[in-house]
């Protein structure tokens, strides 16, 4: 909300700046800054147009003769359309300079002498935009100042309130805090009430009590719509951001704006009967002023007559039954709606009003009568007419809100103790009344404007908001340490910190993807699409890392970064049985070279064994795991391997399908990995043996078998003969290609035997061998191609070649 | 009888120093000094000597011998050194050519803020929890004093799923009801002291302020008597400890439907502007009884700060949306 300092000011007398004042107010829970207004419109005037004749050189320019108060009337030349003899508006006289920087001179225009410039509201800076001449009141002084007549020297206060303070969205609410802040009294208002010239009333009815606590209405006859709102009212909307549309409904918003109470004017001619508050009936439909027309359900609060539906309560009017410029009678409705029933109306239309952002944060019950007298009174001395008596209906005065404020909870919530006195004083200036229960604390009795004071707690805050939350003292950390069980390492931690120093980068990317990249890429996964998008390519939830990470990785080779090392920990989303499942997972994208840029070394692109190596490192420490060939959708089925720790599934690891990598238009095919986060839970803690003293034997053997065969089966079986003596294998060479029958390939086991209490004799180590050798040719039809001894295994001599 | 050895010296003192290299050095020893050697040939001449001469004799061609085994040496030391000089200049290398191997990666500026966040308030005692992504009204909303129809619901614009039966959490907040109902159903009690960082949604356009997804941490300390006081301190003195100064702080009333006395907490800049950094309050009692806890026996404080804004403040960052990017020439930067 924005509105004019220099009308608060006018209730609460506050001595601080425009500045001071604001910020005593943000201070207080009030958010609110004071931009200043222009005032400098030095030398432009209220001036008189007498007399318009035509430009002799120009069709679209007319020659004014202007009375601005000197001796002499001036020739002004002017293109606006609205000038004409006999009105008011503002006049630049030459030495002026205008707000858009433009300086008046005394000059010729098309041959004809202009001494000035006859301005728009635009001009001035008093609009965005604006037609014609602005304006001015027919009863405006000639020759004064035009910043003068409309007030200028003011400052606009741009408030930012939280939803519990709509006691504040008026220039009673914000007169009143600041009265209460600086301890001054309230200096206004004080509405007179119009005489009652008419007899002419309606009937009330509020059949939605609940809804609809108190309505207060009554018709004026007689007005005329044809008046021009005055200036100074004009002006006050204005700084709201207001226009001025119909005399009526510039009065129904500058009460609003003035008091808070939102009203609404209803052309009598439309009305049939009596006025009713109710609920609408389902499939009811009503045109609102907007042009918009709705279909209404039994929660909407409706005004209605005999013949149907009115306006939508406290919402916003019908479209029939508002005022027009042929109005001439009208009936003001000054009513108090419940919050939710407008809140609920509002949010399932989606229909924002000054009306609705009022009521749904609570207007005061007590205030109808008096919005309603304010506005008659102005109605009558803008627009004439002759007011009827007021008609009301509900509760005229709410049974009032008394909420009981314990002096011990005060101060165990705050944890500091504010004298009786100051409480008191605080909360009575707030306009809550105070009265003490013997030493345990007070009734408090909350007024009506106060929707958000319903709980002691509620009160609380209401006396350390007015003491100061600065003077509350700070209590130094006095709360009893219960410290937990240490875990060895926090594996969410450890990865990260692994792989980026593997050369992995962290992302975070968006946890909404694109559907049809993440169909191809998890076409097995029931997503979670979003009800409510934000954007074409961000419409349902990551069922897999990959659709964030694979645009990181395209964002970043757009950008000539070609080896790209991605990695990202978060939660993956999707849909089983009618119920959302989360789960937590890690996942690696790398693309480009093998290694970073370097001389010496060959470049080559990275591959699967690569990224797996960066697996091997994740999962270092977490025993249980297994790589297995097995086809994944999204990955090419002759290099992806499933993960799998201790028998279940943990991840999959691959390079991207080449027909994706074809259908995603990618440069080349990148290596993926996901992983669960739960695989890698479960660190051992390390339980050392002594390295032994005894030195180890080390074997080499050479085997050819078919190509087909898995080097962890190898590995496996090897393992399974080789008995305790064979502390380690490993594969050290593989090999295809001449030399080899197709279809075979040559494999190189390192065997190392050791035992912890002495030396191993030659013996020993061979027929340990030989039971490795005879295994893996009974297993897998291998044939042994070499062996070698590589005696002790010390700096890993004695490798014979294969 | 006297022998002239001078001659035989003085060559033998040139080539010593002539010699190219150890072999050569190695056969005039033997030359010289052997068995055989022309120098150790004098000592044979001692014989046909008279007793006096003898002597004077023996001792000059003793000193010979020693002088010319120093002589060879030092020549063969040098050699030596001249020799392992040549090495050495042949093997020198390039130092200045950068080293080879992969090079250090780095976490996400995001994810750095919030282990320091957690290490702060771990040595406060604050355990780390987490809670899901995808929410019920209930705990978004509901158990956190926020009505159905409440305008402070419109203020925070949501993403709905499975027809409007989920939502994506608009907070982390929602941790705080999971936290307090376990510690009921499981039938423990306060105190209750945790930090929840994590992602958050609000259906906001991407730009250089504002973005869909973003990171909370909450904090929730409830105990028998927890008060404004505790909560002014504590996060004055995080924030002290998170900007590695003693900052200028000030609590602000502000309005948050699940925390009463409520604020905001806003700290001095640079330039003296004052910068909101997050919101807290004392837990609002009615959160205490939607999920079980006696209000009347426990207090309790609140806060949650969005870690993109600790994160821009604390390294000059200008723009949201490079949080999102995974740019790497961005991401690089925060590998020290």
């Amino acid at each position: 909300m924005k509105v004019s300092i220099g009308w608060i000011r006018e209730w609460a007398r506050v001595r601080a700046s425009d500045a001071q004042l604001a910020e005593r107010l943000t201070l207080a829970g009030i958010e609110c800054e004071a931009e200043p207004h222009r005032t400098d419109l030095r030398d432009v005037v209220v001036g008189l147009i007498r007399d318009v004749q035509p430009h002799p050189q120009a069709d679209r320019l007319r020659v004014c003769t202007v009375d601005a108060g000197g001796k002499q009337p001036l020739t002004i030349v002017c293109g606006a359309a609205n000038a004409r003899a006999g009105m008011k508006a503002p006049v630049a006289l030459p030495g002026a300079a205008l707000p858009d920087g433009t300086a008046i001179k005394q000059a010729a225009l098309r041959g004809v002498e202009s001494a000035g410039m006859l301005c728009s509201a635009k001009e001035l800076g008093l609009a965005e935009k604006s037609e014609g001449l602005l304006e001015l009141d027919a009863d405006a002084k000639v020759g004064v100042p035009v910043a003068k007549h409309l007030a200028l020297d003011d400052a606009i206060l741009v408030l930012e309130l939280t939803p519990n303070r709509g006691d504040c969205l008026s220039v009673l609410g914000l007169a009143r805090e600041l009265a209460a802040l600086y301890g001054l009294t309230l200096t206004g208002p004080a509405p007179r009430a119009p005489t009652v010239a008419s007899t002419k009333k309606y009937a009330i009815r509020i059949d939605a009590t609940r809804d609809c606590p108190h309505y207060a209405g009554r018709a004026i006859e007689g007005i005329d719509p044809r008046v021009r709102t005055p200036d100074w009212l004009r002006e006050r909307l204005r700084r709201s951001g207001l226009r001025a549309i119909h005399p009526v409904v510039d009065v129904t918003n500058y009460v609003m704006l003035e008091l808070g109470q939102p009203l609404h004017a209803f052309d009598c001619a439309q009305l049939h009967g009596a006025i009713r508050v109710r609920r609408a009936k389902a499939g009811e439909a009503l045109a609102l002023l907007n042009e918009q027309t709705v279909e209404l359900t039994p929660a909407d609060l409706l005004i209605a007559d005999d013949r149907g539906a009115l306006a939508l309560a406290g919402v916003m009017g019908g479209a029939k039954s508002g005022v027009t410029a042929q109005t001439t009678e009208i009936f003001i409705e000054s009513a108090c709606f419940a919050p939710e029933r407008v809140a609920a109306t509002g949010r399932r239309l989606r229909l924002p009003s000054d009306a609705l952002y009022r009521f749904e944060r609570g207007v005061d019950p007590t205030l109808q009568r008096a919005a309603l007298e304010r506005a008659s009174e102005l109605i009558v001395a803008i627009c004439g007419g002759r007011a009827g008596p007021v008609t009301e209906a509900g509760a005229r005065r709410p049974k009032p809100v008394t909420v009981r404020l314990r002096r011990a909870r005060l101060d165990q919530l705050l944890g500091h103790a504010i004298p009786d006195r100051d409480v008191e004083a605080l909360l009575k200036r707030l306009g809550i009344g105070m009265k003490r229960i013997a030493r345990a604390g007070w009734h408090a009795t909350v007024p009506g404007h106060r929707y958000d004071l319903r709980l002691e707690v509620d009160l609380i805050e209401e006396v350390a908001r007015m003491y100061g939350y600065d003077r509350i003292p700070a209590r130094p950390y006095a709360a009893p340490l219960t410290p937990a069980p240490v875990p060895e390492r926090q594996p969410a931690q450890l990865l990260r910190e692994r792989l980026a120093a593997r050369g992995y980068f962290e992302a975070i990317t968006y946890s909404f993807v694109d559907a049809a990249l993440q169909r191809q890429l998890a076409p097995d996964v029931t997503p979670v699409p979003l009800d409510n998008p934000l954007a074409d390519t961000m419409t349902q939830m990551r069922a897999t890392l990959w659709s964030g990470l694979i645009p990181a990785w395209q964002y970043n080779q757009q950008r000539q970064q070609k080896r790209v090392r991605l990695f990202e920990a978060g939660v993956c989303f999707g849909e089983g049985a009618g119920a959302v499942a989360e789960q937590e997972r890690v996942a690696l994208i790398a693309a480009g070279p093998a290694a970073p840029e370097q001389w010496g070394v060959p470049a080559r692109p990275v591959d699967f064994f690569d990224v797996k190596a960066d697996l091997e490192a994740l999962f270092a420490g977490v025993g249980g795991l297994r790589f297995e060939a097995a086809q994944h959708p999204a990955l090419h089925p002759g290099r992806s391997a499933r993960i799998v720790r201790d028998g279940a599934p943990a991840g999959w690891l691959g390079a991207l399908h080449p027909r994706l990598v074809q259908a995603l238009d990618l440069a080349e095919a990148p290596i993926l990995a996901e992983v669960e986060m739960s695989a890698l839970q479960g660190l051992a803690l390390p339980h050392p043996a002594e390295p032994p003293e005894f030195p180890s034997s080390r074997r080499d053997l050479a085997l050819v078998l078919r190509d087909e065969v898995p080097a962890a089966d190898l590995l496996a079986q090897a393992r399974g003969v080789g008995g305790p003596l064979l502390r380690a294998a490993g594969v050290f060479d593989v090999y295809r290609g001449a030399g080899l029958p197709n279809g075979f390939k040559s494999v190189a086991l390192s065997l190392i035997f050791q035992d912890n209490s002495r030396t191993l004799t030659d013996e020993e180590v061979d027929a340990a061998v030989q039971a490795v050798a005879r295994r893996l040719q009974e297993a897998f039809g291998a044939t042994i191609r070499g062996e070698s001894s590589g005696g002790v295994d010390q700096g890993g001599t004695g490798r014979s070649a294969v | 009888m006297t022998v002239d050895i001078e001659p035989l010296l003085g060559k033998a003192r040139t080539d010593i120093g002539a010699a190219p290299d150890a072999r050569a050095l190695e056969q005039l020893r033997v030359d010289l000094l052997g068995k055989k050697g022309r120098v150790t040939e004098l000592l044979k001449q001692l014989g046909g000597m008279a007793p006096e001469a003898r002597k004077a004799f023996g001792e000059r061609v003793n000193l010979a011998k020693d002088e010319l085994a120093r002589l060879i040496d030092a020549r063969r030391r040098a050699l030596t050194d001249a020799e392992l000089s040549r090495q050495l200049a042949a093997e020198a290398i390039d130092v200045t050519l950068p080293g080879r191997g992969e090079t250090v990666g780095a976490l996400h500026p995001i994810t750095r803020t919030i282990e320091r966040i957690e290490r702060i308030f771990a040595e406060m005692g604050f355990a780390s929890v987490a809670g899901p992504e995808i929410e019920d009204d209930f705990h978004n909303f509901g158990a956190l004093n926020i009505p159905e129809n409440h305008p402070a619901r419109s203020t925070m614009d949501t993403f709905y799923v499975q027809n409007g039966r989920k939502l994506l959490r608009t907070h982390t907040s929602p941790v705080q009801v999971r936290t307090m109902e376990r510690v009921v159903r499981e039938k423990r009690t306060p105190p209750i002291r945790i930090i929840v960082p994590g992602r958050v949604y609000r259906r906001d356009q991407i730009d250089r302020t504002h973005s869909p997804m973003f990171h909370q941490i909450e904090g929730l300390y409830v105990a028998e008597r927890v008060t404004l006081g505790d909560l002014k301190y504590d996060l004055m003195s995080f924030l002290s400890r998170f900007f590695e100064r003693a900052v200028e702080v000030r609590f602000r009333p502000s309005y948050f439907p699940f925390v009463e006395p409520g604020a905001d907490v806003h700290v001095r800049w640079s330039g003296g502007r004052w910068l909101e950094i997050l919101g807290c309050g004392m837990v609002h009692p009615n959160e205490f009884k939607a999920v079980g806890l006696d209000p009347e026996r426990y207090t309790g404080y609140a806060f949650g700060m969005g870690v993109e804004r600790l994160a821009m403040l604390r390294h000059d960052i200008g723009d949201l949306r490079l949080f999102f990017n995974n740019d790497l020439r961005f991401l690089a930067q925060f590998r020290p």
